[in-house]
């Protein structure tokens, strides 16, 4: 019987990727019904069989192993195989998916409701499932890259969904150049992975990793740099992170899915997954730890001072990937990606609760032209306080609570008081963006006749997913923690007590404060803040804050234009030339032969008579 | 046996060969052209027949029994031919018959 | 020692030729062309079955046949091209108005010779199994002789064919005159300039048929021209088979192994790889680019030949199934399209533009084979291509390796044309590209396109299947 549950596992991919395909071919024949049914079904069927596999593998009737699914050609030493791994953590990766892309994809069929192209969006979130789920079943690197590489294809697909707006556009080809810079790194990381030990097989690589390599080797720690340089940019963190923001152009659905729940999580994953190599490297490891301290302050002061509902997600997405990051830099793997869980269910809820906003509010997403939605849309009201509850850590009843006080005391066990601070601090922010964010759609009075004639939505498609998420996000979310300690070596609060009362005593306090200091401010001195946010030295942090601290302006100014500029003085210079050659020279041979095929059969048949009189000829010289 | 040594034979073979292949390459008529075919397969015949005589073996005379046959198929298949094409180009040049090219 | 069982061995070819005298005598009585189709269907069937069952353990023989792992493997391919072939070339004849039964006769014909073909180890036999397939060709090229075009195919390939045939046939005779001996061990026994100029000879008749470079120019004229079924069977069982005993006359007979003509065969065939691909660049109509394609892929199967190692077999028969598969669809896709339309077949790339729009399958199978036959991973063409790569570097060929390199770059293009047509949005006339037809026949292309993908990504179980084979 176990056996049997485990060799359905091909089936979690398999299923997207027949649900693709059939989307594809199936030129927009289907219709809006089938294609929902067809783009949710496929994904539902592959959480079935995730939950199968889970729960053999919860009952103990299954261990952690690598199926071999097949080797592809064998001619020599070449033998590339395809091999699948199921472990707790990538179980976990595997849940997430597909649980919660089911149900994004269940909501989107009422969100995505009339849109034109609506085979095309589910093919590509499909594709991109599909494409995820390889990444973190893969035993080897070759596999994992694969799916990274196409779940940026869809990533950069679902983003430019609306092509006919240019902007959109634009913000596709930004997402995918960014995270391109990061996959240059990462697969130079993989290259020299694979000339030092010639394998790509995680598992393999990091045992051999172990045993040639001594902590603190340069090339250990240039290899894990090379793998961190992929990882922020997949998971947006400084400096890699602008992409995120400008992503929200896609249809919300898609920045639940892909900007929120998984894909920008696939860093996190990925260094989870490379931890061995990481421990050689304390150096870097360290680095992960800052640069996701200070990417959650960023994003946090970022979040504070934006006015579109979907950007403050994003900005606090970045956030809270920030708090992963420092959770792996700290050594607390397992919190991290506990965090990665919980986090995942709770911004999918704000995601496709901000959607229910957007739709019913005839796609007003600027808060300052809501306002008051708190009657009118009440399913969204009580996602949106669920959901912010859980981002902004609310003690004991959320789920965000449990995961985030975990990698606070993780950072104080490992005596890094700095990142604690940091992560403090980031919580405060979290509080007072979030009531920002609530009380600006919610509270006070109707900005706008979008907002004043918004009408709930209706139906199960709606409802059912958020309320599934809005109840995973609560206590009952962070039950389902995963039991990660057969893969990951012991966190470093392991077996120290001390001081942990005395952490969730202060993280505690902290949500509480930010979420009351900022109910107060939100709720009652709107104007006053207003007024500050409009002139002097206010008005200079608005917008310094507004423009995420002009990290745009920088790199445009430092590194786009300078690039195009040469890109544009070398179009046409001797090496272009050269390289054009090649083309040109089969051109003008492919004009000279083709005078050959005229058509005469006598020409055909005197050109057959001399190539056999030189043949016969030359064989009679040798 | 006879007198003649085996490569006279092969000799006269060849060249008629050749003179069937130069039939083939500058005859413009599709009769002609089916007749110099005709020489070619004739000089391998020709050819088989002066090997197998040479080493006094039968052989080579039964697959000159199959040249013939396959000339005779050939011909008639192409006289086939022939007749389609008249009837379409109005005319037996071959060079006509090139609408196919590039 | 008494050949074991032969007759049995006979079986599939009995098969054939027992289908095509009953088409024959079907014909004399009545036509009835589903009949007819049915007939020929059922004989192919019959007779791949019959030679799967035939799993010979060690090989049978008779002076003219031989029947071991390397026959065995290219009848499977000959009577498997053969019926998808029959299949398709039923709906394709439906909408042709002249006589249509004696497309069946000519074509159960052609597989029986180029079952004997693939069989032979006596120069009698190869000629009889050359000639009893080529000749029904003749007619099959020029089966709609209403149209101007596939009487100029037929008259083409007619002259030049017979012309290769005597090439072929003067070439026996010389060999023959050199050593006495008509069996392919026999003329294993003496070289001489008799020889070496009968070898030249006959490897001037059997390029011919495979189209390598300086003989090749028959191919694109004579592809365009004919009715697509023709050309179909023209692109797969002729060439398998003439390749195949090409192959078995390397291994067997020593002056097939000269250093001279080795470094001849090397040169026509780096020659034929890049001529071919060149030739087909700015190809517009789709069977004469396959017809180039076609040049090409024998170019790069002439490395097996070059190199003629136990290795090299094997990889020749990787290289001509998965050839084989994605021809087989190209041409099916073709034909789909081509018969319900009675006047013109849709040859020209134009038919093609926008072709995803409106059947989106045959346009995906279309797809798939285009990117097999330029050797994208995955796919089915990427296996032969690596194969032979790895054959060439192996032996130390470098200059193959390059041209092999060469080749597909180029060939990438023209491959990648086909596909950006395919997808483009306007549709030129969609009322010139056909549309429907039975299901079933869609059915066979898809099923060649999924195949040609599972070849690709699961070579191994065909791979071990062809290591296997005793040769």
């Amino acid at each position: 019987m176990m056996e049997m549950t485990v060799s359905l596992l091909p089936l979690t991919f398999l299923l997207p990727l027949a649900g693709t395909l059939l989307l594809a071919f199936s030129a927009g024949r289907l219709g809006e019904r089938g294609a929902v049914w067809i783009g949710t079904g496929s994904v539902g069927l592959a959480a079935l069989v995730t939950a199968l596999v889970g729960a053999d593998f919860a009952l103990g009737n299954a261990g952690p192993q690598t199926l071999t699914l097949y080797t592809w050609i064998a001619v020599g030493e070449f033998a590339p195989s395809i091999g699948l791994r199921l472990d707790a953590l990538s179980l976990t990766m595997l849940s997430v998916i597909t649980g919660v892309g089911f149900l994004i994809h269940w909501f989107a069929g009422w969100y995505m409701r009339g849109e034109e192209g609506i085979t095309r969006f589910y093919a590509y979130m499909n594709l991109f499932v599909f494409s995820m789920i390889l990444l973190v079943l893969g035993d080897n690197l070759l596999l994992l890259f694969l799916g990274w590489e196409g779940v940026g294809l869809c990533s950069y697909l679902l983003i430019g969904y609306y092509y006919q707006n240019a902007a959109n556009g634009a913000a596709a080809m930004k997402a995918f150049i960014v995270t391109r810079i990061g996959d240059v790194f990462l697969a130079v990381g993989l290259f020299l992975l694979f000339t030092q030990f010639g394998t790509l097989d995680i598992a393999e690589l990091v045992t051999r990793a172990t045993q040639a390599w001594s902590a603190g080797e340069p090339l250990a720690q240039l290899a894990a740099l090379l793998i961190l340089g992929g990882a922020l940019g997949k998971s947006a963190q400084l400096p890699l992170h602008t992409w995120l923001a400008d992503a929200m152009a896609g249809p919300t659905p898609v920045s639940a899915l892909i900007h929120a729940a998984t894909m920008v999580t696939a860093g996190v994953y990925l260094i989870a997954r490379m931890h061995g190599i990481f421990e050689l490297a304390p150096a870097v490891l360290y680095l992960v730890g800052m640069i996701g301290a200070v990417t959650l302050l960023m994003a946090g002061f970022a979040a504070l001072a934006q006015t579109d509902i979907k950007r403050v997600l994003a900005y606090s997405t970045m956030s809270q990937i920030g708090y992963m990051f420092l959770a792996l830099g700290v050594g607390a793997y397992s919190a991290g990606v506990f965090h990665l869980v919980t986090h995942a269910f709770f911004k999918a809820l704000l995601f496709l609760a901000a959607g229910a906003v957007i739709v019913c509010c005839r796609h007003e997403q600027d808060i300052r032209r809501l306002g008051g939605l708190r009657r009118r849309l009440p399913l969204a009201y009580l996602s949106f306080v669920v959901g912010g509850a859980a981002l902004a850590a609310l003690p004991l009843v959320t789920a965000g609570f449990y995961s985030k006080d975990e990698i606070l005391w993780q950072a104080l066990a490992a005596e890094q008081q700095g990142l604690l601070i940091a992560g403090l601090l980031g919580s405060l922010l979290t509080g007072l963006y979030t009531l920002r964010l609530i009380v600006g759609i919610f509270h006070g009075e109707p900005k706008s006749k979008a907002a004043e004639n918004a009408q709930p939505g209706r139906g199960p498609q709606h409802s059912v997913p958020l309320l599934v998420l809005a109840v995973l996000s609560t206590l009952l979310g962070a039950w389902l923690r995963p039991d990660l300690s057969a893969v990951f070596p012991a966190a470093p609060g392991a077996d120290a007590h001390a001081g942990h009362t005395a952490v969730q005593l202060i993280a505690s306090a902290t949500a509480i404060i930010g979420i009351l200091l900022g109910a107060w401010l939100f709720l009652t001195q709107g104007p006053k803040l207003a007024r500050l946010a409009a002139e002097g030295a206010g008005a200079f942090f608005w917008r310094w804050w507004h423009r995420a601290f002009g990290f745009d302006g920088l790199y445009d100014r430092v590194l786009v234009r300078p690039f195009l500029g040469l890109v544009q003085s070398l179009r046409r210079d001797w090496l272009d030339a050269f390289c054009g050659l090649a083309g040109q020279l089969a051109l003008v041979l492919h004009a000279g032969l083709s005078r050959s095929q005229n058509g005469q059969l006598r020409h055909y048949a005197i050109a057959t008579v001399v190539g056999a009189t030189l043949m016969v000829v030359i064989l009679a010289r040798a | 046996m006879s007198g003649i040594p085996m490569e006279h034979g092969l000799m006269v073979a060849s060249a008629l060969f050749a003179i069937g292949l130069a039939g083939l390459m500058v005859r413009r008529n599709l009769m002609f052209v089916l007749m110099s075919l005709e020489i070619m397969l004739n000089a391998a015949g020709l050819a088989f027949i002066v090997a197998s005589t040479a080493w006094a073996e039968p052989h080579g005379q039964v697959m000159y029994l199959m040249v013939i046959t396959l000339a005779a198929a050939e011909a008639s298949v192409g006289l086939a031919l022939v007749l389609q094409i008249y009837r379409h180009f109005r005319s037996l040049d071959v060079d006509a018959v090139s609408q196919l090219r590039g | 020692m008494p050949a074991p069982l032969p007759l049995l061995s006979l079986g599939p070819f009995a098969l054939v030729c027992a289908a095509a005298v009953t088409v024959l005598l079907g014909i004399a009585w009545q036509r009835m062309h589903t009949v007819s189709a049915l007939v020929t269907i059922v004989g192919l069937l019959g007779a791949l079955v019959l030679q799967l069952a035939l799993q010979t353990p060690d090989s049978a023989e008779t002076p003219l046949l031989v029947f071991d792992g390397l026959s065995h493997f290219a009848a499977l391919m000959v009577l498997g091209s053969s019926l998808v072939v029959a299949l398709l070339s039923h709906t394709y004849l439906r909408g042709y108005t002249g006589p249509r039964e004696e497309f069946y006769l000519l074509l159960l014909c052609a597989a029986a010779g180029a079952l004997i073909l693939v069989a032979s180890q006596h120069l009698a036999s190869l000629f009889f199994g050359l000639e009893l397939l080529s000749m029904p060709l003749y007619g099959m090229l020029a089966y709609r002789f209403q149209s101007s075009h596939s009487l100029e195919a037929g008259l083409k390939y007619l002259i030049l064919s017979a012309a290769g045939s005597a090439f072929l046939l003067f070439g026996m005779a010389l060999l023959y005159a050199q050593t006495g001996a008509l069996d392919f061990t026999g003329l294993a026994s003496e070289m001489g300039p008799w020889a070496l100029a009968g070898t030249g000879l006959m490897l001037v008749g059997l390029g011919f048929k495979l189209s390598i470079v300086p003989f090749h120019l028959w191919t694109p004229d004579v592809y365009q021209g004919g009715p697509v079924p023709a050309t179909m069977l023209l692109a797969s069982i002729s060439k398998l088979a003439v390749f195949v005993v090409l192959l078995r006359l390397v291994l067997e007979v020593p002056t097939f192994r000269d250093e001279a003509l080795s470094a001849l065969l090397a040169g026509l065939a780096i020659l034929t790889m890049i001529v071919g691909n060149l030739l087909a660049l700015r190809q517009s109509d789709l069977k004469r680019l396959l017809g180039y394609s076609s040049i090409a892929h024998f170019g790069y199967l002439l490395v097996a030949l070059v190199i003629g190692s136990r290795f090299a077999v094997e990889t020749a028969g990787v290289y001509l199934i998965t050839y084989l598969v994605a021809t087989l669809t190209a041409f099916g896709v073709v034909t789909l399209l081509s018969s319900p339309c009675r006047t013109e077949e849709a040859s020209n790339l134009e038919h093609y533009r926008g072709l995803f729009w409106r059947r989106p399958w045959l346009a995906a199978a279309l797809t798939v084979a285009m990117l097999s036959l330029a050797g994208i991973p995955f796919t089915a063409g990427f296996i032969g291509k690596f194969y032979i790569l790895a054959l060439a570097v192996d032996a130390q060929r470098w200059w193959l390796v390059a041209a092999v390199i060469a080749g597909s770059a180029i060939g990438l293009y023209y491959y990648l044309r086909v596909m950006v047509a395919l997808f483009l949005r306007e549709a030129a006339d969609a009322s010139r590209a056909g549309r429907g037809g039975h299901w079933l026949n869609d059915t066979i292309v898809l099923v060649l396109a999924l195949l040609v993908i599972v070849l690709g990504v699961w070579p191994a179980p065909a791979v071990d299947w062809l290591a296997g084979l005793n040769y």
